[in-house]
């Protein structure tokens, strides 16, 4: 415990010296912060649109994009909107910080100073995750703070008490289910040896998960599960089983014993 | 026979990449403060072979021993007395030399805050201690990784061409500060290169691989006894000397240059009476000199003798 304390406090001062307290040497960390106030901006414009519709028509594509959907500008669209947001953008997003986290150490050739270290292998990796959840977890906070106060200045309707606290367990719970879908990520980030892998294994889950869709089989891929739960398939949400939170855990164990064999047991060049 | 003194031990280490055998059975001994210098060529099986004893890659055969304990990817307990620089020194280039320095402090464990900036005076790092390390020179990079192998003060170095990128005072130093730890602190240094001076100034003993094997293990002081001698002759009438030497029981050859070339024992021992009967036989000498091999040219012979 003492070693993945240690190994967490320098993955820690690495994190912050490099991405957080000192955020103007840091653009990977900066850039995802930015990415994550963005998207809930942009949302909240599409909901103003929707409320001026004479703007809408002004305004060309997004304007015409935000007439088209024929948005109910309200807290529940709203909310809705920023649970799929937190997936599409968590998948990403997510799946770039632990690229970068996992994938850093090859690029910069810094892995074998972690590999004959007093703490075990698995530390390192522990103290990974654990930075990459931390960071994530903060994103998702990010996003969903930056949500609210981007919806309370277009000053939508429909605001409940009840209403907030039933969208923003949804957010919660759909911002765990794609944190944990970060594990793979790092596993093809220590496979491939830097950030080419696992950021075409994003892409290609993200592919994937498009097509799965298509054919059906949504719940049970689980790159497609987070979406499902976040409401994106309506009420097919509804039906998602314990099957389907299996298979993700499953997935994230998978990723996450995939990663700690890879740095244990694969050689190190 | 493992003796106490045995800190670095392989026996029969082999490591196959598919159908490439990079390193092939080398077993090797290092005693305790000794500076072991591995000599081989680009591809010869040096890095594998230190990724070996650091247990970043498992042997396909054979196995490495530290302190007479096993090396693994588990062996934790003996990184706390390794230090090791593997190939190219890496940091994280948008962090400080004193801030890589630290994340290293932290990871190994070390409670005294000040060792950072210790090792930094040792290795010269001073001026540069708040330098981003992407910002350093390809020497002041090999610093770094010098005080990160450095930080915990081990008792096994284990260093892979800690020269390259040094400029000569660079080289000195580094050079001066090792002796100075094998010879008064007990710390046993292996150190692999292929520049052939710089070990043969350094190392208490060398081991020579090529091609996956090694090919031979010397002491420092048995190479002026290998080193072959040869005696170099000139005279104004090279070939009347020839002949006269080699009636006189002398096998002669000549250089690419013409001179006369003697490699008899009693010639190299003794060039004074070569001198003798040449003046004697009315052809004095225009040149006399012994040359000895230098470690280069003992290493190519060594490789190319046994080169497949």
């Amino acid at each position: 415990m003492k070693d993945i304390l240690a190994a967490i406090w320098a993955e820690g001062l690495k994190i912050r010296r490099a991405e957080g307290l000192k955020i103007r040497r840091s653009k990977m960390f900066l850039i995802t912060i930015l990415a994550f106030v963005l998207i809930p901006v942009l949302m909240s414009l599409m909901m103003y649109l929707a409320k001026n519709p004479e703007l809408a028509h002004r305004l060309g594509i997004l304007g015409a994009k935000a007439t088209v959907l024929n948005l109910q500008a309200d807290w529940p669209t709203y909310f809705g909107f920023l649970n799929m947001a937190i997936v599409a953008i968590g998948l990403v997003g997510f799946g770039f910080v632990t690229s970068w986290d996992f994938g850093r150490e090859y690029s910069d050739h810094t892995a074998k100073d972690l590999l004959a270290l007093p703490a075990p292998r698995s530390s390192v990796v522990l103290a990974k995750f654990v930075v990459v959840v931390i960071w994530c977890v903060l994103l998702s906070l990010i996003l969903l703070c930056s949500g609210l106060v981007a919806g309370e200045v277009v000053q939508l309707s429909g605001w409940t008490s009840e209403t907030a606290s039933h969208s923003v367990s949804i957010f919660a719970v759909t911002a765990l289910l794609t944190i944990l879908l970060c594990t793979p990520v790092a596993f093809f980030a220590s496979f491939g040896r830097g950030y080419l892998a696992p950021v075409g294994f994003v892409i290609l889950a993200l592919g994937i998960s498009q097509f799965v869709g298509a054919l059906g089989f949504a719940r049970y891929f689980p790159w497609s599960i987070p979406m499902l739960y976040a409401g994106a398939a309506g009420a097919e949400s509804a039906q998602l089983g314990i099957v389907s939170y299996v298979i993700l855990f499953l997935t994230s164990v998978l990723g996450l014993v995939g990663t700690l064999a890879q740095w244990r047991y694969a050689d190190q060049f | 026979m493992e003796t106490v003194q045995d800190v670095i031990r392989t026996e029969g280490l082999t490591k196959h990449f598919g159908s490439v055998h990079a390193v092939e059975s080398v077993s090797l001994r290092v005693r305790k403060g000794e500076i072991y210098g591995f000599l081989g060529l680009n591809g010869a099986g040096k890095t594998t072979t230190i990724r070996m004893l650091l247990g970043m890659i498992r042997a396909t055969a054979g196995s490495a021993f530290l302190f007479g304990k096993k090396v693994s990817a588990d062996s934790c307990d003996l990184w706390e007395h390794v230090g090791y620089l593997v190939e190219t020194p890496s940091s994280y280039p948008e962090l400080t030399v004193w801030e890589n320095l630290e994340i290293m402090r932290r990871l190994h464990r070390i409670p005294d805050e000040k060792s950072v900036d210790m090792v930094v005076d040792k290795l010269w790092l001073t001026p540069y201690r708040n330098r981003k390390a992407g910002l350093l020179s390809l020497g002041n990079m090999q610093r770094l990784g010098l005080a990160k192998a450095l930080l915990h003060n081990p008792d096994i170095l284990i260093l892979d061409e800690p020269a390259n990128g040094l400029d000569p005072a660079g080289i000195v130093e580094i050079r001066e500060l090792l002796r100075d730890l094998s010879s008064n602190h007990g710390v046993t240094v292996f150190i692999s290169s292929h520049i052939l001076g710089e070990i043969s100034r350094l190392a208490t003993r060398i081991g020579i691989i090529h091609e996956g094997r090694l090919v031979q293990e010397i002491d420092a002081d048995e190479l002026g006894r290998l080193h072959q001698k040869r005696l170099l002759v000139d005279a104004h009438d090279r070939r009347s000397a020839q002949a006269e030497l080699i009636k006189d029981g002398y096998s002669v050859t000549a250089t690419e240059e013409g001179v006369l070339e003697i490699a008899d024992n009693e010639a190299v021992a003794c060039p004074d009476r070569v001198a003798t009967m040449l003046v004697g036989a009315g052809l004095p000498p225009t040149l006399l000199r012994v040359e000895e091999e230098d470690l280069e040219s003992y290493f190519l012979r060594v490789v190319g003798a046994t080169g497949r």
